[in-house]
């Protein structure tokens, strides 16, 4: 009955504020950046919630649970090594006085942007797509574990109950997602801190649970290989140093480079907002994750075994439901979904942005539409895929948090010199965009698909050598690709370049011959 | 136990020692649409 009622008051909150922030969307900008004119607060907010997702609060103590304190390299150092170096990003790419809306469109301005069509805008909106799409996929399945948890529907049904946060979250576009992140923020602190002192309470302690983790051999399912002595105490714990360590550079250098993180850093109103924005939730993410990291190690004292046909990304609802009071246990499971909507909702609108604003209007600039029309559009889009992402949920192929380090290993592979080298060093041009991405990520598939253990590394380096070759064999990128990024003030034609590519209505006057860069 | 939450305090300074010195950066620079306020967490 508790879990109910607190479920249900979460749901009457999304909707309130989803409405609510309806107001605030006047233009197509508001609704998918927020027109770069997020404050720090709300940015603390949005970044925390989105950061957290199920694969953080389901998929962290499920590997913690299975493979020991390794975990906290591989996932927890590797995540916030990459929120490390998001401000390395924030520092230049929030700089122009008319940031890009989109990551695609940064990516034109950046590479193309004295082209009509940019095919490499194009190119880069179909991976989001793909990627993004994977990553709602997974909210989905965490939503639909802790949902079957909470009222006892079967796992295939209750998937679909996410659509109803759906409708409401996609409604609002950037700032229904913003606002009701920074709840979802105070939700999720507030469940797992009550959730970890229940384990606590349940254990006896910390002593009792590094007892267990120093002499347990029980396996993670019943059943199973019994594990090794003392491993779930040790650095490398069940993975192995090759695998943690690629675990561990996957999720820091691809989270770094994510399009919704480059994206996030267009948003705030200034550079230095952006930046402060990214410490500060570093320091909150702290509070959020010391109780993970005690639930999820507290649960092998617990639940030696998980049942045959369970994966461990059930081991934290499993341990709440069954150690905790039923109002704790409702609060964090509540906190859990706050995750799992949150971070979709973000999802779900860089992966509809990405198709509708990067591809279609991209491949389609000719034809004008209203920014209602647009807006609605978009909204539509955002949904077809929501639904899309339910009915991909229904049968889970892994587990939540090698999902994503699976992701943000693709996305490092294929965004890592664009992003880096393209804010830093004027030299870099479109050719070599284009073989980083078409290098980085056929080069990562092929050595995963041939079961290297680092797959995300080999294709790093050999796609940096590509892209080295390709800055020299290739022309110098013209001045107004680089001119937003280097420089305070930029020239009437960088302006120029810039209305175009967003197909503003403006008159402008007919562009000089670019210039060409002095790298 | 020890060595993996040093690493992840390890990133955590790291993490806030950078973004330090780019806000430092950014006061430097003095430019305001940047942010520049004359205060570097402000």
């Amino acid at each position: 009955m508790w879990y109910i009622a607190v479920f249900a008051l979460y749901l009457l909150f999304i909707v309130y504020t989803s409405l609510a922030s309806l107001r605030k969307v006047e233009s197509l900008s508001d609704f998918t950046t927020g027109g770069h004119r997020m404050g720090l607060m709300i940015g603390v907010g949005t970044s925390v919630a989105t950061w957290v997702s199920v694969a953080s609060v389901m998929g962290v103590p499920g590997y913690l649970y299975s493979s020991g304190v390794a975990a906290i390299i591989g996932w927890v150092a590797g995540w916030f090594f990459g929120t490390a170096l998001i401000p390395i990003v924030a520092y230049k790419v929030r700089r122009p006085k008319s940031p890009a809306r989109t990551f695609p469109e940064f990516i034109q301005f950046r590479y193309e942007p004295l082209k009509k069509k940019s095919h490499l805008r194009t190119l880069v909106a179909a991976l989001m797509v793909v990627g993004y799409f994977i990553f709602t996929h997974l909210q989905v399945v965490g939503f639909g574990i802790v949902f079957s948890s909470i009222t006892g529907i079967k796992y295939e049904i209750a998937i679909f109950a996410f659509l109803i946060f759906l409708i409401f979250t996609s409604i609002g576009g950037f700032w229904s997602v913003a606002v009701t992140d920074s709840v979802n923020t105070v939700l999720i602190i507030i469940g797992v801190v009550l959730g970890a002192f229940a384990v606590l309470s349940a254990t006896g302690g910390f002593a009792n649970i590094f007892d267990t983790l120093a002499t347990t051999t029980a396996p993670t399912i019943e059943g199973g290989e019994s594990l090794s002595k003392g491993i779930l105490l040790t650095p490398a714990g069940t993975f192995g140093l090759g695998a943690l360590f690629s675990i561990f550079i996957s999720n820091s250098l691809g989270a770094a480079v994510s399009p919704h993180w480059v994206s996030r850093m267009l948003a705030p109103k200034s550079v230095k907002v952006a930046i402060m924005q990214m410490m500060i939730s570093m320091v909150l993410l702290v509070a959020i994750f010391v109780p993970l990291i005690i639930i999820g190690l507290g649960a092998k004292t617990l639940i030696p075994s998980m049942p045959i046909g369970q994966t461990t990304d059930y081991i934290m609802p499993m341990v709440i439901m069954n150690f905790a009071h039923p109002l704790v246990g409702a609060m964090t499971l509540v906190a859990l979904c706050a995750a799992a909507v949150s971070t979709a909702n973000s999802m779900l609108l860089h992966a509809g942005t990405s198709l509708y604003y990067d591809i279609y209007q991209n491949i389609f600039k000719n034809k004008k539409k209203s920014e209602k029309n647009s807006r609605n559009n978009l909204r539509l889009t955002v949904y077809i895929l929501g639904v899309l992402a339910v009915l991909s949920a229904v049968k889970p192929p892994v587990l939540l948090a090698m999902g994503f380090t699976y992701v943000y290993a693709g996305f490092g592979a294929a965004f890592f010199f664009v992003v880096y080298l393209g804010l830093y060093w004027k030299r870099m041009n479109a050719l070599a965009a284009y073989t980083n991405i078409i290098v980085g990520t056929s080069v990562f598939i092929i050595a995963k698909m041939m079961g290297a253990t680092n797959p995300f590394v080999i294709a790093l380096c050999i796609s940096f050598v590509g892209v080295l070759i390709a800055i020299y064999v290739g022309k110098k990128p013209p001045v107004e690709a680089y001119e937003p990024y280097f420089e305070v003030e930029v020239s009437e034609n960088t302006e120029a370049a810039i209305r175009e590519v967003r197909n503003e209505e403006i008159i402008v006057e007919k562009m000089k011959p670019a210039k060409i860069g002095n790298g | 136990m020890a060595v993996t939450l040093w690493i992840w305090v390890i990133v955590v300074i790291l993490g806030l020692s950078i973004g330090t010195f780019l806000l430092y950066k950014i006061e430097k620079s003095g430019v305001e649409r940047w942010g520049a306020s004359g205060k570097l967490f402000k």
